[in-house]
């Protein structure tokens, strides 16, 4: 079983990767072609405490309801689920965790899983919608894989509330035909938007990182509610306002048909962009930015709790969250991941940029997300 | 007689009256309850007595005065376009094809508007009329992201609540009338003026009234071909409920919102009756 | 007149025809068109949760519309020719639905829903079993209450220009109420109840600002389709959009042939 598939190049790879993203050939042969599925069944084989324990229909109910972001799960792995597990999982997909909280909070929403990130999940327990899991349900869940960066969010007084599921950047994405070259500080980010790139520039339709890069143009910390702070950052985007294409986090269209030129962008948007339309690059701001972290939690009103571990005990298999993050192109935390995975993958200057360029980056802070000052920034922000 | 009318009119009117009740008048409640609460610091709501909702509203002054302006422009521009075509439908047609003329205007709209307003972003954006219009000199023409591009907008999704009531109104026109005035000698547009338009009035001011009404809470279309740069009051209050989670405030936007409507209708109202006063034929909501 | 018509017919379709086109794009991207394929309909059509989400869609729609129009025009045989409190009452009633934003309407009525809920389902759960949640039962109520309150201003509007002298000639000539009605009344406010139909059918249908709030675990056509188009729109959206389109122009022809058909045998 070992030799019979020859190890695949990096740049074969990544012609496999994009051919597989652009959807010309299926994952069966993408995983053959790159050797992946050999490696998985291998360690399928090899380690069968890692498939889900749990598979017995009348155990976990028929359905389990997942809230999630859209493009950020492999379907075929849901089917697989529904035949080991008789549950079928029903998605529901969002657009901001503002959202998602609004609908939790207001009760009613049905899930059973959800997809919060970091910044969100202290708002989550101290308005008691969540609660600790149960680990023991979740044996798929080695706190020592994961990259503690990208795990310590979930765990808020010593209680493990939700378990990692990927993590990635805000930072600009440029179309360089346009911009005459690399765009990797927001200074010239919003410096441009009023000069050379007049009506070619999108910020997001969400105030934590509209604002918070707004901040850091500034000098100011990407989570700053300092009032005098947040007045700076207001004046230079109701400055900026006229000139910009759009207050858009759907940014991919005008991006591609090169109405805009520059945007705020999310790592797995800037990858799916720049596989289809290698002029659209990726950078970091390198006065910082955002670094963020999503995790599996389970709301405290879920209807189907059973059906829920079962689900995340079963994303969080390694061979299963490989497939995931071939099919998202997210980077994951897992170590036991990313044995898994490619190196060409895990050395993909977008979903894996080098160590310094991280450094100056935050994690949104709970804070940022419930201000209301902050609120109201963004409100006569795009009302002005 | 009279009372097996009322019992009957009673028997018809209790559905209506108990949906009326659970999902229209308690959810009302509710929100004016909301209003004068407070939002806690991780956002929604708690239980309070606060007229600061109220006092904050201006805050909120900008998209009230975007929604004021654009409102009442984008039922006209709806209205003065619906209603030559409800005539062609209800006069002209013959009757082997009104059916189909009719519903093939309500068709597209079974198509997602959010589909619909994506079509338009790629018809308004760079590759699209701009680039038309390029070809044939006229460079660098900028359409999406404007208050232009929300009015197409406006115009595209509201047509057939325009045309359906102005046609429902010519529907009835009796031809007969028009034959009768033309024999009288009277040009084609005096008899409009004077048979056809007085009878599609209560068509015209419903559909303009919806409209207008629907218009006034708007946000899917300012959001989608305004860029996000276009902000009226729906957008306002989906930002307060979505985004910030200020329900008690968004609840005071709300509360504004449907005062200005109900005023709105109140003038209405009048300047309906006061034109119906001078004609028996014309009855309005 | 007929320039004009065909004017506005285009301008009604021309999006329409951009979203047929880009469905049959080689290409991820639902804005440009990139060769030629139908791979985008295959995936629609086996992606599980469009089929899910296309089926709540119509269900909602269809009994939502359909009682939306019974009640409706029930309440507006009522209403009309009646004076007095309760029809000011009413008045007010429908037009308050009618002009309640949908952001409005849909907040409000998950927030009163899921407070009365949590009040009754205890005693429920008791007593039955059962419990209440929000659903494809909410949807309906939400969408059938504007969509009845137009009913009513339609129907309605036809009754109130129904010439009286009609409904008295029908019953000085013997005809009990309910023949007047189905003789008389009916036929002449049948082109109101369709419109009113048609209305309620494609507002549900295409809405997405309350189902949004409502649906609680149910995910409708739009809410997939936004949900969809946040993060990069493919063409598989194009693809479900073309084939919706094509379906209902498909059952309207269809429609359209029958009633030609006994419309020409009564004539025969």
């Amino acid at each position: 079983m070992k030799n019979d598939t020859t190890p695949i190049s990096r740049t074969a790879f990544m012609e496999e990767l994009r051919r597989y993203q652009k959807g010309s050939v299926t994952r069966r042969h993408f995983l053959g072609v790159t050797g992946l599925g050999t490696a998985m069944a291998v360690m399928g084989g090899a380690l069968p405490g890692l498939l889900p324990t749990r598979a017995r229909a009348q155990d976990i109910g028929d359905r389990v309801v997942l809230a999630t972001w859209p493009n950020y799960h492999d379907p075929a792995n849901f089917d697989a689920f529904a035949q080991q597990t008789g549950a079928l999982t029903q998605v529901n997909v969002f657009g901001s965790n503002e959202e998602m909280l609004a609908k939790i909070q207001a009760g009613g929403s049905g899930w059973d899983v959800f997809v919060p990130t970091n910044y969100a999940i202290p708002t989550y327990v101290m308005a008691d919608l969540i609660e600790p899991l149960d680990l023991s349900k979740i044996p798929n869940y080695d706190a020592a894989a994961f990259d503690q960066r990208f795990a310590t969010a979930g765990t808020i007084d010593g209680k493990v509330y939700a378990v990692p599921k990927n993590w990635g950047t805000t930072g600009i994405a440029f179309n360089s035909t346009k911009t005459g070259g690399i765009v990797d500080s927001w200074k010239t980010f919003f410096d441009g938007a009023r000069d050379k790139f007049d009506g070619r520039v999108m910020v997001h339709d969400y105030q934590l990182t509209t604002i918070g890069n707004a901040l850091v143009y500034h000098g100011f910390s990407f989570n700053s509610v300092d009032p005098a702070e947040l007045a700076e950052a207001e004046k230079l985007l109701i400055d900026v306002k006229p000139h910009l294409y759009a207050i858009s986090s759907d940014y991919q269209p005008a991006m591609r048909n090169g109405d805009a030129w520059l945007t705020m962008c999310w790592t797995g948007d800037g990858k799916q962009m720049n596989v289809d339309m290698p002029e659209i690059g990726f950078a970091l701001g390198k006065e910082g930015g955002e670094i963020w972290s999503d995790y599996y939690a389970i709301p405290k009103d879920a209807p189907h709790k059973d059906a829920a571990y079962a689900l995340i005990n079963y994303l969080l298999d390694p061979n299963v969250n490989a497939t995931e993050a071939l099919a998202h192109g997210y980077p994951v935390a897992d170590s036991r991941t990313n044995a898994l995975l490619p190196e060409a993958l895990l050395n993909d200057p977008i979903l894996y940029p080098a160590a310094g360029a991280l450094d100056p980056l935050e994690f949104g802070a709970a804070v940022t997300l419930t201000d209301p000052n902050r609120a109201e920034v963004m409100a006569r922000f795009k009302s002005a | 007689m009279a009372m097996t009318q009322t019992r009957g009119r009673a028997l018809l009117l209790t559905p209506a009256a108990l949906w009326y009740a659970a999902l229209l008048l308690l959810p009302l409640a509710v929100v004016l309850i909301f209003s004068f609460g407070e939002r806690t610091p991780i956002g929604g709501y708690a239980p309070g007595f606060t007229l600061a909702q109220y006092a904050n509203l201006p805050a909120r002054m900008a998209a009230f005065r975007n929604t004021l302006t654009l409102a009442p422009v984008g039922t006209l521009a709806a209205l003065l376009i619906a209603y030559p075509l409800a005539y062609f439908l209800a006069v002209r047609v013959s009757v082997r094809w009104k059916t189909l003329l009719l519903v093939l205007v309500i068709v597209p709209f079974w198509t997602s508007i959010l589909i619909r307003s994506y079509a338009w972003i790629f018809l308004l954006g760079g590759k699209g009329l701009p680039a038309l219009l390029a070809s044939i000199g006229f460079e660098d023409i900028r359409l999406l992201n404007s208050p232009f591009a929300v009015l197409v907008g406006i115009v595209y999704g509201y047509l057939p609540l325009m045309v359906f009531p102005i046609y429902v109104a010519l529907e009835k026109l009796d031809l007969r009338l028009l034959e009768a005035a033309a024999d009288l000698g009277a040009p084609p547009w005096r008899s409009f003026v004077q048979i056809t338009l007085p009878l599609s009035m209560p068509g015209v001011l419903t559909g303009s009234m919806l409209v207008f009404i629907l218009l006034m809470g708007e946000f899917l279309i300012p959001a989608i071909l305004g860029g996000g740069k276009v902000f009226f009051v729906g957008n306002a209050l989906v930002d307060l409920f979505l985004q910030s989670r200020n329900w008690p405030f968004g609840s005071a936007v709300a509360v504004a919102l449907v005062v200005i409507m109900l005023i709105t209708v109140a003038i209405y109202t009048r300047v309906v009756k006061r034109y119906a006063a001078g004609r028996d034929d014309v009855a309005m909501m | 007149m007929r320039f004009y018509a065909l004017a506005v017919y285009a301008f009604l379709y021309l999006p329409i025809g951009i979203i047929a086109l880009f469905s049959f794009s080689a290409g991820r991207s639902a804005s440009s068109m990139e060769g030629f394929s139908l791979q985008w309909y295959g995936r629609a059509l086996n992606n599980p949760f469009v089929m899910e989400a296309l089926w709540t869609s119509l269900r909602v729609a269809f009994v939502s519309a359909v009682l939306a129009t019974l009640v409706g025009t029930a309440a507006a045989l009522a209403l009309t020719g009646m004076r007095g409190r309760l029809r000011a009452t009413f008045d007010l009633l429908v037009q308050i639905a009618v002009m309640i934003p949908g952001i409005v309407i849909g907040i409000a009525t998950l927030i009163a829903l899921v407070s009365v809920f949590d009040l009754v389902n205890p005693w429920l759960e008791q007593i039955t079993g059962w419990s209440l949640a929000l659903g494809a039962g909410s949807l309906i109520g939400a969408h059938g209450l504007f969509t009845m309150s137009l009913v009513v201003l339609l129907v309605r509007g036809r009754l109130e220009t129904l010439d009286p002298a009609l409904i008295e000639a029908s019953s000085d000539l013997g005809a009990t109420p309910l023949g007047t009605f189905r003789q008389v009344t009916l036929p002449q406010i049948l082109p109101a109840i369709l419109a009113g139909f048609l209305l309620a059918f494609t507002f549900s249908f295409d809405d997405f600002v309350i189902a949004f709030f409502v649906a609680g675990a149910e995910t409708t056509l739009p809410i997939y389709v936004f949900s969809s188009i946040r993060r990069g729109v493919t063409p598989e959206i194009n693809a479900i959009g073309t084939m919706v389109m094509v379906a209902s122009l498909t059952l309207l022809i269809i429609a359209q042939l029958l009633l030609r058909r006994s419309q020409a045998q009564r004539r025969a």
